[in-house]
């Protein structure tokens, strides 16, 4: 239950962040970093497969809400949830995570969550970028703002990531 | 049944996945139908006072900066009515029919410039006299086309608009071609279908033509910044810097056409 609320908490902090204060983010018109990302990324290991979809559906939705792109977020982030578990197996080395509730800073250590950002990131701002130009008429473009957009994205995150580490250490204790 | 439902029970993620792929393209491919632009979302007067609220806060980091923009206008707008008034000297009365256009000041609440389609959202709609397809101008040039109207709010189609296409006119040489945006850079858009013929400086006046029934001729879009010679030798690109500044758009004018009504029926009679 408890786990759930946090979730929750987590779902509206990082919406308000992405579209008040990431949205905002302009160098040069290439770079669109998306944060709000991490709540997928976050979510408990064991989540039912069908749990961790619609969670990533319904944060995608939300952020299309205010952005005014119905659809295209929500896409981008189911696929990225359809991932999830692939790109954890592959992290792992096809071994369980014993121990590990959900991923994070204090039981997994910082490579590994740089390469798992960077996994899901890639993933999201794929789908994301060729779905918003709709076509393939633009592609080098696409690419073009895949590879600017995306680092931005991963730094911001393990930014956020490490921020809020030192919290989740006092209340485990 | 059985084996059915043992089947969903087993593949139920991958079928899950595809259901709400299927749902999310769908509602991107009906958003996409450029002709029927709806987008409701956007302008949902809630999400509409969201944008408001988070943009108010912006306005006062750029006060001055719209100061200066208003003032220069000011400037600009005094010196023309002296034109006017010096070249009518006679009669100060300005004919009833040369004021075609009405002006809506109106204040932009959410923008974007990184999107392969951005919108405008400003704070006028219905009840301000905003309809779909006028056009919307900022101090220095041409903004955008509105899109769809709520009651207090409405959407633009910014020029940053990948599917974006204004006829335009080079001033010095009359010559046109097809304004379009190529999703990059938010300063600069391309003018394609320059015949070989035309020489283009550096810094040129761009202008809208009177192609269209929506967007009012003669209107500042931008300057020219580079030409781009065919390989092939037949047709030119331009690359144009545009007169408005996107990333720190605040005030903008939509304009209203009063004759409007008079020239669609006109339009439609002929059809």
């Amino acid at each position: 239950m408890n786990k759930t609320i946090l979730n929750i908490i987590r779902f509206v902090a990082l919406i308000l962040f992405q579209v008040f204060v990431v949205n905002h983010i302009r160098l040069g018109g290439y770079v669109h970093p998306y944060v709000y990302v991490i709540f997928v990324m976050l979510l408990p290991i064991n989540i039912p497969n069908w749990q961790l979809l619609l969670s990533g559906f319904g944060i995608g939705l939300a952020v299309d809400l205010f952005c005014g792109t119905p659809g295209l977020h929500a896409g981008a982030t189911t696929f990225m949830a359809f991932c999830r578990p692939f790109i954890l197996d592959l992290l792992s080395g096809h071994q369980k995570y014993e121990n590990v509730q959900s991923p994070n800073l204090n039981q997994l250590d910082g490579i590994w969550f740089v390469k798992y950002t960077s996994c899901m990131v890639l993933v999201h701002h794929l789908f994301l970028f060729v779905a918003e130009s709709f076509s393939f008429r633009l592609f080098g473009q696409v690419l073009l703002r895949i590879l600017i957009s995306a680092p931005v994205s991963v730094f911001l995150i393990m930014m956020i990531l490490y921020i809020f580490k030192s919290d989740k250490k006092r209340d485990s204790r | 049944m059985q084996e059915l439902l043992d089947f969903i029970k087993k593949h139920h993620f991958v079928i899950l996945f595809i259901l709400l792929e299927v749902i999310s393209l769908l509602l991107l491919a009906r958003s996409q139908n450029f002709q029927k632009q709806r987008v409701i979302s956007t302008t949902n007067d809630v999400v509409g006072k969201f944008s408001e609220w988070g943009s108010e806060i912006g306005n006062y980091f750029r006060l001055s900066k719209a100061n200066k923009q208003l003032a220069e206008e000011n400037a600009f707008l005094r010196q023309q009515l002296a034109v006017v008034v010096d070249t009518t000297s006679n009669s100060y009365v300005i004919n009833e029919r040369d004021t075609i256009y009405e002006y809506i000041p109106a204040q932009v609440v959410k923008n974007s410039i990184n999107q392969a389609n951005n919108y405008i959202i400003i704070d006028k709609g219905r009840v301000d006299g905003i309809e779909r397809d006028m056009a919307v101008i900022s101090s220095e040039g041409l903004v955008g086309v509105v899109a769809d109207v709520s009651k207090h709010y409405a959407s633009i189609i910014s020029l940053l608009h990948s599917n974006s296409v204004i006829g335009v006119r080079f001033q010095n040489n009359q010559e046109i071609g097809s304004l379009v945006w190529e999703t990059n850079n938010y300063k600069y858009g391309i003018v394609k279908d320059i015949p070989t013929h035309v020489v283009l400086q550096q810094g040129d006046t761009v202008l809208t033509n009177s192609w269209s029934y929506i967007i009012p001729e003669d209107l500042m879009v931008g300057t020219v910044e580079e030409l781009y010679l065919s390989s092939k030798g037949d047709l030119n690109n331009a690359k144009i810097k545009f007169a408005s500044d996107f990333a720190t758009l605040r005030h903008v004018y939509v304009i209203k056409d009063l004759y409007k009504s008079e020239l669609d029926s006109l339009r439609m009679n002929q059809n």
